[in-house]
């Protein structure tokens, strides 16, 4: 595995959820590189190494975070269709998000998300999520061999 | 006509055949009796008759006296049927009216030839004036003797011809009383028999939820108005199911509107708050030292409030979840429900001591999850009020009431004063200052809405400093009922 493919792709459209996500990767010590994009769409070109991401080359992060509220093509869409393409079907995704809706929980698992973890409003749970978070898919899990 | 009419008639119909044949029975009865009575005279005037005629020839040959005294008997004996007549009509009473003429001639005669020969004397003259005298005698008595027998034959003939009609009116009463019964039953199947299967076929068609069925049978009797009354109430039903139908599709709306708007919320709404505590931290974390003990304490406080807030929306999420959540009814161990909240609490908060008695194989039939809510909510609140009290006991059973089993949860904390009992169940509705008790207020909300949608009541008492009970009648129901309730769920 080279370098890029430790990438981090945090799917996120709000700017402060951003700060917030990449204050608390600082505050946790997570020194992989981060990639942001704003919405479900864009989400998949960085994917699928197309359009604007077009010549950033075929690697793909090593872990997916997905909000579900998207413009464009919300988290739920964007998960289908990286579920429904070969490469990308078994790539680490966590979704992140505001709610804690019953159906969104069982949506987002039954495309095949890998966890749902809900951000607490209090910054403090939060550092403590995304710490638990990075240590975990990070560190302890094996990810699948590259499709 | 109604049906009721129809059944007069035909009744008054056959019991009038039927008393035309009594009737007709009844006449021919007295015509037989008459006739009988008539021939039985006639042939004793017969018998009489021949008797005078037999004593007048043995006079007449003989001249006995014994002849002559027994003509005066028979004659007496006739003129005795003579005075007495049984006659049935004018043409038997005008015969036998000659007939006791022709006898009192021939008795005259026979005295007039008896005067003639008791004269003695012997001429030619006199023999032929009784000869004479004789075979007119004679003659007039062979004369009656075929009338009467003209007479009993009448009598016969009457006899048959009566039977012969009433054998006639008889077959004509009982071709009549066919014809009755064959038109009565006809009547009954198309009139009774008829609508009651098509009211049966309605009254299936419309339980089977066909609300178009219409009957519309156009007679005017009785299952008419039936048929026209079912009718009616099929329209009512009709019309009050549609409008049961728009109200329900208003509250399908209704509900998608509720269920997008706590979706909205459940994203949005927490996201502002999550950047206000989230930079605020940041500024204490980063700039913090730069910062004196107010401004610090000033970020302190919109972090806090940031989370209150936070909580509050979630808290509000679960009153409506709460509202909308499907109820799946089934037995409820609230015991062991009740022991595994306690311990929760115990564990969450091991600083304190709280002695706590369950009633043992407390059951009910619930939707499990929401009565997990509901009773959390009560315990949480128990264990919440009495932590100022050092003897903290929280109690879980059932007990009757009004002749009803209650289940209650009791504590030995703060109470509250009764007088603001009413406000005790509605969202972010206090008794307490939040720096004594911290909470949102949507605790009880909630609770009271899970009672609301198992069609349980809630009641709560309390006295200041004294503990609090709140108590649920958790009535048994159908799974039915419930959804009723909730038409949109």
């Amino acid at each position: 595995m080279n370098e890029a493919s430790k990438t981090i792709l945090l799917v996120e459209d709000n700017d402060d959820d951003v700060a917030l996500t990449l204050r608390a990767f600082k505050r946790s010590h997570l020194m992989n590189p981060v990639a942001v994009v704003r919405d479900g769409v864009e989400a998949l070109d960085f994917l699928f190494a197309r359009g604007a991401h077009a010549d950033k080359g075929a690697a793909l992060p090593t872990l997916v975070i997905l909000d579900l509220k998207l413009p464009k093509l919300d988290g739920l869409g964007v998960l289908k269709a990286m579920r429904a393409e070969a490469r990308t079907s078994l790539l680490p995704t966590v979704i992140l998000t505001s709610s804690k809706e019953e159906q969104d929980v069982i949506a987002g698992y039954s495309l095949g998300a890998n966890s749902y973890v809900r951000k607490p409003v209090d910054f403090a749970e939060f550092l403590e999520a995304v710490k638990i978070l990075g240590i975990y898919w990070l560190a302890l899990n094996q990810v699948p061999p590259p499709q | 006509m109604k049906i009721r009419t129809k059944a007069t008639v035909a009744a008054a119909l056959m019991l009038g055949t039927m008393m035309l044949i009594a009737a007709s029975i009844a006449w021919a009865d007295a015509q037989v009796r008459k006739a009988v009575e008539q021939r039985r005279h006639c042939v004793e005037i017969a018998s009489a008759l021949n008797n005078i005629r037999m004593v007048t020839f043995e006079y007449l040959l003989n001249r006995r006296d014994r002849a002559r005294f027994q003509e005066q008997v028979v004659w007496e004996r006739l003129e005795r049927l003579f005075a007495n007549p049984v006659a049935f009509d004018a043409a038997a009473s005008k015969m036998l009216s000659s007939l006791r003429g022709q006898g009192e001639d021939s008795h005259r005669l026979f005295s007039e030839v008896e005067a003639t020969s008791g004269a003695g004397s012997d001429d030619e003259v006199q023999r032929r004036f009784e000869a004479q005298l004789s075979s007119r005698m004679l003659i007039l008595q062979q004369n009656s003797l075929v009338q009467a027998e003209q007479l009993i034959r009448d009598a016969g003939d009457r006899i048959d011809q009566t039977q012969r009609r009433v054998v006639l009116i008889t077959a004509l009463g009982l071709v009549i009383m066919a014809v009755l019964t064959a038109a009565t039953a006809w009547l009954f199947r198309r009139d009774v028999l008829g609508p009651i299967a098509r009211l049966e076929l309605a009254t299936r068609e419309v339980a089977a939820g066909n609300w178009s069925f219409e009957l519309d049978m156009g007679s005017a009797d009785e299952l008419g108005d039936v048929a026209r009354h079912f009718d009616a109430m099929t329209r009512a039903l009709r019309d009050a199911f549609n409008q049961l139908q728009v109200s329900n599709r208003d509250l399908v709306v209704l509900n998608k509107e509720l269920e997008s708007f706590s979706y909205s919320v459940s994203h949005d709404l927490r996201s502002p708050l999550r950047s206000m505590d989230g930079f605020s931290l940041a500024l204490l974390e980063d700039y913090g030292d730069q910062l004196d003990e107010e401004a610090r304490d000033s970020l302190q406080r919109i972090r806090a409030a940031s989370q209150r807030m936070g909580r509050l929306i979630d808290e509000l999420l679960g009153l409506a979840r709460v509202t909308r959540a499907d109820l799946r009814i089934q037995d409820v161990d609230l015991s062991a429900m009740a022991e595994e909240i306690l311990s929760s609490l115990a564990k969450a908060e091991p600083e304190r001591r709280v002695r706590w008695e369950i009633e043992s194989d407390m059951r009910v039939r619930g939707d499990h999850d929401l009565v997990a809510i509901a009773l959390q909510n009560l315990l949480a609140n128990a264990w919440k009020f009495t932590s100022k009290v050092a003897d903290a006991v929280v109690r879980v059973g059932t007990r009757e009431q009004d002749g009803e089993r209650v289940c209650f949860v009791s504590d030995n904390g703060a109470g509250f004063d009764m007088a603001y009992a009413e406000r005790l169940f509605g969202a972010f509705q206090r008794l307490h200052h939040e720096r004594d008790f911290p909470g949102t207020g949507v605790g009880l909300a909630t609770v009271q809405r899970v009672m609301h949608r198992h069609g349980w009541s809630l009641g709560a008492h309390a006295a200041l400093g004294q503990g609090a009970t709140f108590y649920f009648r958790p009535t048994e129901q159908d799974d039915e009922r419930s959804e009723q309730d909730h038409p949109a769920g």
